[in-house]
């Protein structure tokens, strides 16, 4: 037993201690191969999307993409990968807590100086994948929060300038029917992100700091419009793994609370006959008028991998798809880039079916944008005890200032 | 002479098992005792593990959701153990007979077994719906007057769940059952039939006996699967409402996997294995005993 | 010894049904209760069918819709063009047949040292191998990762098999059943100056078929609906099998459930067949014909 012990420890060391030095890959006709860690390659236009543009720019290089596949599990592939010494060239961030990860574990390249020379006024999300003032990933899409709504159900009312009162005032006289014809005023996700986060955003609230009394008014709306019969009972919509898809597209609720990246499969989904629902895109309603539209959102990214066969094609590639050609490229299937300049919004919105009148530039042209989850060593810990929490209180199991209280003590007593 | 037969056995022995235990000691006997030897250490999956000592321990015992998982988990194996058990061999016993279509009616019963989680999770969460749920239709009809929120709330998740993976059990560890029943000799019931025993009592004196060596496989696969449970929590209930449903594999995930301290979600999975040790140290030795 | 093997012995013809009682009444309520118990336990399968036949965003309802608006049947037509999934079945076959011919045969024979021989150490094996069961593989699953990335076999249908064939299970489960068998029986075979091998083969084999049967359903079974594995270790697509083939339908943020659900109908098919076909050998009586 005791040698079996040695020996594992010893192959776990010479493990981690395994690295590059390959030479990049060619194909048969005299390419250099560029592999890419994506996720559902095919049901994921944008990969496509930049790596074509990419390839024709630069026509000495062939990509391969290594379809990892989404879901919950990609973080898993991705350490287990990483662990075993993958070469992989480029790696794809879904967040920026698994990113902080990687890149704190000295797994990824280091890229700022890539950042050094960009446009920094150009680009959302930038600052999320700064790590003490190192960067090792560059973000090409940028998902914030809007409000999606159903311009038959939702009538004539002006949805340019809400702010959270007038919209539960709206979403109740909008709920009609009963049983298996309701229509709810709204849809709210089950995601603690979508009473937090929002919150975090508007109310300047840290997500990180153990004191959540700024949550309180967002969760007293929810609960207030659940009370009214307003939008679906949280724990309904839990426990039936209701999708928002289903309760929006098929006419179920009149708005929904929702990241951008809901159009392109609205629009996807319209053009393929799935739906005919007439819908548009308004602000995230806010506290107070006037102080402009405060929003959340969390950017993905592409990064290097340190053992990269074909680092210098690597980072080509990764300040590509996050520049002004790669922002062109996912703007035109109706992503939303980070990088943007006017040209670019004009691709956006001159994607076809994409609402493009003046409530919904004002919903794609948010003042500010805050990440969704604070970058730290301790946001996933802080994330579970915020996700149990919020649970206990949309199920009426704790009243919201426990709750809060009880977010606070645990946040304090158990991470750090 | 006497050594040099033992000897001979011993080689017989081994000769039997080294086929499947080459395979089973290089893939997964040496990463089991890697990951254990890790719960001493300190190790984010790439760089060098550390020695810390008791330190992942230490921690553990100081974790406020350890405990809550602990329980939890211990919750969940109290329940699913004996009832999954007790279905099993119910539904052995009833398919065990020569009825017209009883391939059928077998099939179907393992059908939860191979049904979709997803489904799973949906349906039975309906069922489970506090207010129009048939489950709850059917208690208020039997004069309950406040029946239980079951997976919405944190009192009742965890039965909701435990009933849930016995429905969803039972068909895999009835197949067991099955293939044991087959090895109980006719003569055994014949003669008891003419000393003039019931049905109870055939059950009792000869069934149950006879079936040992399949109740302590089917126990402690039992315990073993009602202690690493993860897939049905996590497609269910996700470990909530709060944590009320959070077992020792998600946190071991969630350690490992998520957060990247896989020492600590070693220290964790030791915990495991002492305990499944344990119970399956006293199932041997009772059985043992019983062969005596 | 060949007289031996000629005449079965006496104590193996199975029982006849505990409790055969006539009454018409009786049978048809019997029928009944199974068919009832049938239907109630295919309920959410029936969801899983009925979710196969609808369009994506009328899968996740409050209430649950269980007539679709509208049938969907090219759901099961569009799916073959949507991902290659005569490829991704074909895999899965390759996979759970390989795995569960070595799983049972290095099953079976390890199990006759542990059943059937008696030398040192024997027990103390014996509980490593059901110890690994017990440690999750979340905690081992990157040490474990690491060797196969050492030898070579990360995205190979190599490594998952080498990995699921030698698991504990199969021996576990062999090692129970071979202890129900009379030692008289070997001790006879013995004397008749077979070799260990030759009773492994010639009686202890043949006699256990019942078991055999349940170990290699589950068995393919359990790696035919296999995820995290084959995701685990497989990258190349075309080396895919049907659960992970199936994860193609996940997206970044959303899913398409009812193209998820279409496949997850169709990877039943196979697992049906193979029930259908395997559970014969626990019909009454085949036991006796086990010893030719």
């Amino acid at each position: 037993m005791r040698s079996l012990t040695v020996a594992s420890a010893l192959l776990l060391v010479t493990a981690a201690c395994g690295g590059g030095g390959d030479e990049p890959a060619k194909t048969a006709d005299g390419k250099d191969v560029l592999t890419i860690a994506v996720w559902a390659y095919d049901q994921t236009p944008e990969f496509k999307a930049l790596f074509d543009a990419f390839e024709a720019e630069n026509p000495t290089i062939d990509i391969q993409p290594v379809d990892l596949l989404a879901g919950d599990d990609y973080a898993e592939k991705v350490t287990t990968m990483l662990a075993g010494g993958d070469k992989t060239d480029v790696l794809t961030m879904k967040n920026v807590t698994d990113y902080a990860r990687y890149g704190t574990r000295g797994q990824l390249a280091d890229l700022t100086d890539v950042v050094d020379g960009l446009p920094r006024e150009s680009y959302r999300g930038l600052d999320a994948f700064d790590l003490d003032g190192t960067y090792y990933a560059l973000p090409y899409r940028q998902d914030f929060w809007v409000l999606y709504y159903n311009k038959k159900l939702v009538g004539d009312a002006d949805l340019s300038n809400l702010t959270w009162d007038e919209y539960a005032a709206l979403a109740k006289s909008l709920t009609k029917g009963e049983g298996a014809e309701k229509v709810y005023g709204a849809y709210h996700h089950v995601w603690r992100s979508v009473v937090q986060a929002i919150a975090a955003s508007q109310n300047g609230g840290d997500q990180l700091g153990g004191d959540y009394s700024w949550m309180a008014d967002q969760y007293a709306t929810t609960l207030d419009l659940e009370k009214a019969g307003a939008i679906m009972p949280w724990s309904t919509a839990n426990s039936q793994k209701v999708s928002y898809d289903s309760q929006f597209s098929t006419g179920k609720a009149a708005m929904l609370p929702m990241g951008a990246w809901y159009s392109a499969r609205l629009i996807a989904d319209k053009a393929a006959g799935k739906h005919d629902t007439d819908w548009g895109v308004a602000p995230m309603p806010q506290p107070a008028k006037g102080a402009g539209v405060k929003t959340f959102g969390s950017p993905t990214a592409f990064a290097v991998n340190k053992n990269a066969r074909n680092a210098e094609a690597a980072r080509a590639f990764v300040e590509f798809a996050s520049g002004e050609k790669g922002a062109t490229a996912v703007a035109k299937i109706g992503i939303y880039p980070s990088f943007t300049n006017d040209a670019v919004l004009a691709a956006y919105a001159g994607v076809a079916g994409m609402p493009n009148d003046e409530t919904a530039k004002k919903a794609f042209a948010p003042d500010e944008i805050m990440l969704e989850m604070p970058v730290s060593e301790t946001s996933s810990d802080v994330d579970a005890i915020l996700k149990e929490e919020h649970e206990l209180i949309m199920a009426g199991e704790k009243p919201v200032p426990d709750g809060i209280t009880e977010m606070g003590d645990r946040v304090k007593n158990e991470v750090g | 002479m006497a050594s040099l037969t033992r000897r001979r056995t011993t080689l017989v022995g081994w000769s039997f098992i080294l086929p499947n235990f080459i395979g089973f000691a290089a893939l997964t006997l040496v990463p089991v005792v890697a990951a254990l030897a890790l719960s001493f250490m300190e190790w984010d999956s790439y760089s060098s593990p550390e020695w810390v000592g008791l330190a992942n321990f230490e921690r553990m015992w100081n974790n406020a959701t350890f405990w809550v998982a602990l329980t939890n988990t211990c919750y969940y194996a109290l329940g699913h153990i004996p009832l999954t058990l007790v279905a099993a061999l119910g539904l052995a016993m009833l398919l065990n007979r020569p009825l017209r279509g009883v391939g059928l009616f077998r099939t179907a019963l393992f059908f939860p077994y191979v049904t979709s989680l997803v489904a799973v999770a949906v349906v039975w969460n309906m069922l489970f719906s506090p207010d129009l749920g048939p489950v709850n239709q059917f208690l208020r009809a039997v004069g309950v007057d406040h029946p239980p929120g079951w997976t919405t709330s944190s009192d009742w998740s965890m039965p909701a769940v435990i009933l849930t993976s016995v429905w969803r059990d039972m068909g895999y560890y009835m197949v067991l059952y099955l293939a044991g029943l087959q090895t109980i000799p006719a003569e055994l019931y014949e003669a008891a039939k003419v000393d003039g025993a019931g049905r109870w009592a055939r059950f009792r004196h000869i069934t149950l006996p006879s079936l040992r060596p399949t109740t302590f496989f089917v126990v402690i696969m039992l315990t073993i699967s009602s202690f690493k449970v993860f897939d049905l929590v996590q497609v269910m209930t996700e470990g909530g409402p709060g944590r009320s449903t959070l077992v020792l594999s998600q946190l071991i995930f969630r350690e490992g996997i998520t957060q990247g301290r896989f020492g600590y979600s070693s220290a964790i999975s030791m915990v495991l294995f002492v305990i499944v040790l344990l119970v399956t140290l006293i199932q041997f030795r009772l059985q043992q005993r019983s062969e005596r | 010894m060949t007289a031996l093997l000629e005449t079965p012995p006496a104590v193996r013809t199975t029982a006849k049904p505990p409790g055969h009682r006539g009454g018409t009444a009786g049978r048809i309520l019997g029928y009944a209760l199974l068919i009832v118990l049938s239907l109630l336990v295919m309920i959410p399968f029936a969801w899983m069918v009925s979710s196969s036949l609808k369009q994506n965003n009328e899968v996740f309802t409050v209430p649950i819709q269980w007539i679709p608006a509208e049938f969907r049947w090219d759901n099961f037509s569009v799916i073959w063009d949507r991902i290659p999934l005569w490829t991704y079945l074909g895999n899965s076959m390759l996979l759970s047949v390989s795995v569960t011919a070595l799983q049972v045969l290095t099953g079976s024979f390890a199990a006759y040292g542990f059943a059937k021989i008696r030398f040192p150490g024997r027990d103390a094996l014996f509980l490593a191998y059901i110890a690994t069961i017990a440690v999750p593989w979340q905690a081992y699953m990157v040490p474990q990762y690491i060797i196969m990335q050492k030898l070579g076999l990360v995205d190979t249908h190599l490594s998952l098999i080498l990995l699921q064939a030698f698991g504990a299970f199969g021996v576990f489960l062999m090692r129970q059943y071979y202890l129900t068998i009379p030692d008289e029986l070997s001790e006879a075979a013995r004397l008749d100056g077979l070799s260990e091998y030759g009773i492994w083969a010639r009686v202890i084999l043949p006699l256990s078929k019942p078991a055999l049967a349940s170990l290699a359903l589950l068995t393919f079974v359990n790696t035919w609906n296999d995820y995290m594995g084959p995701f685990i270790y497989l990258t190349s697509n075309d080396l895919w099998t049907v659960q992970i083939g199936l994860r193609a339908f996940v997206g970044l943020y959303d899913a398409e459930y009812a193209m998820i659900m279409t496949g997850s109908v169709i990877s039943v098919v196979p697992i049906l067949v193979v029930f259908l076909l395997g559970q014969r050998y626990f019909v009454q009586g085949i036991a006796t014909s086990g010893l030719k």
